[in-house]
């Protein structure tokens, strides 16, 4: 669906080579190759693996889904995406955890004869048997470490076979003690810890250039969240992805496996907030169902315009969600139900975006008003100055009514300054409770009628998600946003403000390909740019 | 600096409970005694633990409460007690003191405050050892560090207490220091610690926070793993076992440190230096002897697997939660068993430093768990306790109930202390142990001008338990507005630490080592 018609593979190059901010990229050099300019590459330092990740990492390498990661390392901070490199110290909790849970994860694995015969590769003889252990560690430390591996590294690993066959009445050692000792140490090696790029130089200073293995990292875990699989192992091992068209082949097969899905709810809940939301289990489940089949919807199985995540008239329900909302039950107990009565639509219709940013017990205008500018406008809101204690509800305690509590915000001018730009874009919302429900009236007071008018400062008014969606499109806001936090979470880190050609850039592509994300992220993983880097030269930052 | 092995000592001696040789931590860098130690020979501790909860709530004074939807009016529910001395009544939070029978072990420090500028609220205009005007974030470093904050952020502007002392004992334990966290999540969708999530820095900043271990299990492992039973061939060989291979592995990861760094930027360089240095750190740690278990040092119990984390607070907000079972990861097991992981620590001498926050800065825990052991029903996190309460819970009792619970761990390892013999008395004669909490409850550091608030750094109190370094506990000492800090340099000096000024705040409490 790409509105100039072109083959995606086609646009997809033009992204870097002339399409793009064309005063970045010089076309065609003086031999007739194109030179690279430098600012066609982003700079990337080492990722660790998120927790999750890592946990995904374990599941597919290992056959563990106990989610240990998750369970035991120290938490991962949220900026809001779990993986940014700024806020990955090492630290000695980390380095005690990681170790104690390497192990943990190989005694799991060699108590289990089944699973570990699964990665062997052969079946060992006894003890002693070298060739069999040769054979694992040169099928699969390649996979754990996402590279082949070098001359003579896989003896490095072969040496732990000592202790399989040291002579101990004590121990209980055999061919598995071996297996379990290789695994223990491949789970702690930085090259499986972390993603760590070198890349070779090229033309351009300070440019340097993937190889196949790291481009397969990138992919994996942009689209996946997690390790390549075999055949995208096989497309490393075969050169295909350093090249542009063929890794757009592979990127779009990639997109067929259920992980992708999964990884682009990630995403959202990230994004919009709802990664764990303060609901009762039940409800957070029907509310993830909903969410998640949009964005499947969406951005995979009818690759549409990205807007209609904000206005698809219609939603995907069971039952008790149906009747939670107040909406018709769909036909056969589960499946898409169009929208009737109030002014619903798309994703900001969902309980679990209308759920998040709740303070005070109820709703909070000003939280909602904070989610919109910051998430999805991308502004920057101010802190609110010191001298204000945001610990306590708004205003005039004495108001019966919500609307009338919040009065302080409007009319002294020292508070409205800030919160002139925030809370109406709440009110506009107010109509819709904390769980999603329409209502006529603040809780509990029917004397209290929410009148549900709202507006977004500088673009227009509106009343309710449908309309606040239509609002946000015609704002022009929006697609930029929805790049910019894109870009973000690919590249693991904040985008530096010199970094802001790149994100013009996505967004000019973005548009030209109807502003469909499949094929934004297909054009994206095509473009030289994926297959590139320079070398971060940022510092810590500061936590969120 | 190879120090003379002290269990090679104690194995000439056949490994019984018996006086450990002269404390390293207590002689200077050329083998001089410092002046504040004691004579006995024995290791001195340092322990810090920390709730992050104020004194009082919001717009409530010191004897108004709601409590089961009745408002009340009853003294004794603030921390600090109305008689100085030793004959003081006992208030609410401090009733597990008495429970465990710990009066007399523990001085009780009211008063305290830490200097604000009342009239500009500049980030320059902060004074020393002084609070920048916005709670939470301003009241960390001042509290911590004795230095000033000049920012909201939650950093230290210096080193903390512990890390004084940890780096003035470095090298003579196995583990540098133990730092632990009970609360694991934030608990508040759609936000994250941020920083609230520590207390040691061993540097100014954000590059010397030191990351809680937030997992009991690890934590345990980390420290006992290594323990046998004596005069067990079989443990013993078995463990020679596994530490020979892990220690291999560990050895093999780090063989590819040159390779990973001499090619890598700047910016990974550092990342991965730093990574192989925890790596070398912890190989040292599983290659030390393990302690040579005997009298009061022995092998814990394995905790078993982690409490399950929590998810974020269920309700209509924070002061409307409606399920016990959010919002709380069972922190009171993960702190119990923090506590005994310290006290053994302490016993075979893996560690002479430790810090356990029991919950984060602005904890958002629910506070139903902890109140519904107490016999009450708090449908607030702790954070909101302070402020709002829930609609019928709020004020001083509330506040003060939820301090109990926090004090209850603090008794719970002071009774432990007590009841180890060690010499020819209790360790609690070779430990400091002092409890801290974010805030006090008075005149609010943001406004300066609203009183009862949570939001303060005045009334301010410590509890100061253990008799090292000639401490003489069993008091209240309401203090002329001291600095929190002297109280910390104060329990500093009693491990000897010879210095007189924490940070920025110099000066320490002389009422703490008077009889």
């Amino acid at each position: 669906m790409t509105a100039s018609g072109l083959s995606r593979a086609t646009s997809a190059l033009l992204l870097t080579t002339c399409l793009g901010a064309s005063q970045l990229v010089a076309c065609g050099g003086d031999d007739g190759v194109p030179e690279r300019s430098s600012e066609i590459a982003t700079e990337s330092a080492a990722r660790r693996l998120s927790n999750v990740e890592l946990d995904n990492t374990l599941r597919d390498l290992l056959g563990d889904d106990t989610k240990a990661a998750s369970r035991t390392l120290v938490s991962d901070q949220y900026s809001p995406y779990d993986n940014d490199v700024a806020l990955q110290a090492p630290s000695e909790a980390l380095i005690t955890s990681l170790e104690i849970m390497a192990g943990d994860v190989a005694d799991r694995l060699t108590a289990d004869d089944e699973r570990m015969q699964s990665i062997l590769g052969c079946t060992p003889t006894g003890a002693d048997d070298t060739a069999c252990l040769r054979t694992f560690v040169e099928s699969w430390v390649p996979i754990a470490l996402r590279r082949p591996l070098e001359d003579g590294e896989a003896d490095l690993y072969l040496g732990l076979q000592s202790f399989a066959t040291e002579a101990n009445p004590y121990v209980d050692n055999g061919f598995s003690t071996a297996v379990n000792l290789i695994v223990r140490a491949v789970l702690q090696q930085p090259e499986f810890l972390y993603r760590i790029e070198s890349g070779t130089k090229t033309n351009d200073k300070g440019v340097l250039a993937l190889d196949d293995w790291q481009v397969a990292s990138r992919l994996s875990y942009l689209l996946w969240g997690t390790m390549p699989d075999q055949a995208l192992r096989e497309d490393a091992a075969a050169g295909r992805l350093t090249t542009a068209t063929t890794r757009y082949e592979v990127a779009e097969r990639m997109m067929t496996d259920e992980r992708a899905k999964l990884q682009m709810r990630r995403f959202h809940a990230m994004w919009l907030g709802h990664r764990i939301l303060p609901q009762p289990a039940e409800l957070v489940n029907a509310f993830s169902m909903e969410t998640g089949a949009l964005i499947d919807r969406v951005i995979f199985d009818e690759p549409q315009s990205y807007y209609n995540m904000l206005t698809m008239p219609e939603t995907y329900l069971d039952n008790d969600l149906a009747d939670h909302y107040g909406l018709p039950r769909p036909e056969g107990g589960e499946g898409w139900v169009t929208y009737e009565g109030p002014p619903r639509a798309g994703i900001l219709s969902h309980g679990s975006v209308l759920a998040s940013f709740a303070k005070f017990a109820d709703t909070s205008p000003t939280q909602r008003g904070i989610l919109i500018r910051t998430r999805l406008m991308c502004d920057k809101i101010d802190p609110p100055p010191p001298t204000l204690n945001v610990d306590s509800p708004p205003g005039n305690a004495e108001a019966t009514c919500k609307y009338d509590r919040y009065a302080q915000h409007r009319e002294v001018t020292s508070c409205a300054a800030c919160h002139s730009e925030m809370d109406p874009i709440g009110f506009g919302l107010e109509n819709f409770d904390m769980q999603g429900r329409y209502r006529e009236h603040d809780d509990g007071l029917p004397e209290c009628i929410i009148d549900g008018q709202g507006s977004v400062p500088g673009v227009g008014e509106f009343s309710g998600p449908k309309e606040l969606a239509e609002t946000l499109i015609e704002s022009g806001r929006l697609e930029a946003c929805i790049m910019k936090n894109f870009y973000q979470f690919t590249i693991g880190r904040e985008i530096d403000e010199v970094e802001q050609p790149v994100v013009d850039e996505l967004l000019e592509q973005f548009r030209a390909e109807g502003r469909d994300m499949r094929a934004l992220m297909l054009s994206f993983i095509s473009s030289d740019r994926f297959a590139l880097r320079r070398e971060f030269q940022g510092t810590e930052q500061v936590a969120p | 600096m190879k120090k003379l092995s002290r269990r090679a000592l104690l194995r000439g001696i056949g490994g019984a409970a018996v006086a450990l040789p002269v404390l390293e931590c207590m002689l200077g860098k050329h083998g001089e005694k410092l002046a504040t130690a004691n004579d006995s020979g024995l290791p001195q501790r340092y322990a810090l633990l920390f709730a992050g909860q104020a004194l009082g709530g919001d717009n409530y004074d010191k004897t108004s409460s709601r409590i089961a939807g009745e408002n009340i009016q009853e003294g004794n529910h603030f921390i600090a007690p109305t008689a100085i001395g030793q004959d003081y009544e006992v208030t609410t939070p401090l009733v597990p003191l008495q429970e465990r029978d710990l009066l007399g072990d523990v001085s009780v420090v009211t008063n305290m405050a830490i200097p604000f500028n009342t009239t500009n609220g500049d980030g320059s205009a902060v004074p020393a050892g002084g609070a920048y005007r916005d709670f939470h974030g301003g009241g960390c470093s001042p509290l911590l560090s004795g230095t000033r904050s000049t920012s909201a952020g939650f950093t230290c502007n210096g080193p903390t207490s512990d890390q004084v002392i940890a780096e003035m004992c470095a090298g003579d334990t196995v583990h540098r220091h133990l730092v632990m966290r009970a609360q694991v999540p934030f608990y508040l969708t759609g936000y994250d610690h941020s920083g609230r999530q520590y207390i040691s820095y061993e540097g100014a900043g954000n590059g010397g926070r030191i990351e809680a271990q937030t997992s009991p299990r690890n934590a345990y492992m980390s420290l006992f793993g290594n323990f046998v039973p004596p005069d067990d061939e079989e443990a013993q060989a078995v463990l020679d076992f596994q530490l020979r291979s892990r220690r291999s592995v560990l050895d093999l990861v780090k063989g590819s440190r040159q390779k990973l760094t001499q090619s890598a930027s700047r910016y990974d360089k550092e990342r991965l230096e730093r990574h192989f240095d925890e790596i070398r750190d912890l190989e040292i740690r599983l290659g030390a002897e393990p302690p040579v278990v005997g009298g009061e040092c022995h092998k814990l119990d394995d905790p078993g697997p982690d409490p399950s984390i929590g998810a974020d607070n269920t309700g209509a907000g924070s002061n409307d939660i409606t399920s016990a079972s959010t919002g709380y990861s069972d922190e009171h097991i993960r702190a119990r068993t923090m506590c005994d992981l310290m006290h053994m620590a302490f016993v075979c001498d893996l560690t002479r430093v430790s810090t356990l926050q029991i919950t984060a800065f602005q904890s958002h825990m629910s506070a139903l768990p902890p109140s519904q052991q107490q016999g009450y029903e708090f449908h607030a996190d702790v954070h909101e306790l302070g402020h709002n309460g829930d609609v019928n819970n709020r004020g001083q009792k509330a506040v003060s109930i939820m301090l109990q619970w926090h004090i209850s761990h603090y008794a719970y390892l002071l009774e432990k202390f007590k009841n180890t013999p060690e010499g020819n008395g209790t360790m609690l004669d070779n430990c400091v142990a002092v409890f801290a909490n974010e805030a006090g409850h008075g005149r609010q550091l943001n406004d300066a001008t609203s009183e009862n608030q949570t939001h303060s750094v005045e009334n301010m109190a410590m509890l100061v338990g253990g008799r090292a370094g000639g401490l003489t506990p069993g008091s209240h000492i309401r203090t002329n507005r001291a600095h929190p800090a002297q109280c910390l340099t104060s329990a500093m000096r009693a491990v000897g630490y010879t210095g007189d000024a924490l940070g920025e705040v110099t000066g320490i409490l002389p009422e703490l080592f008077e009889s």
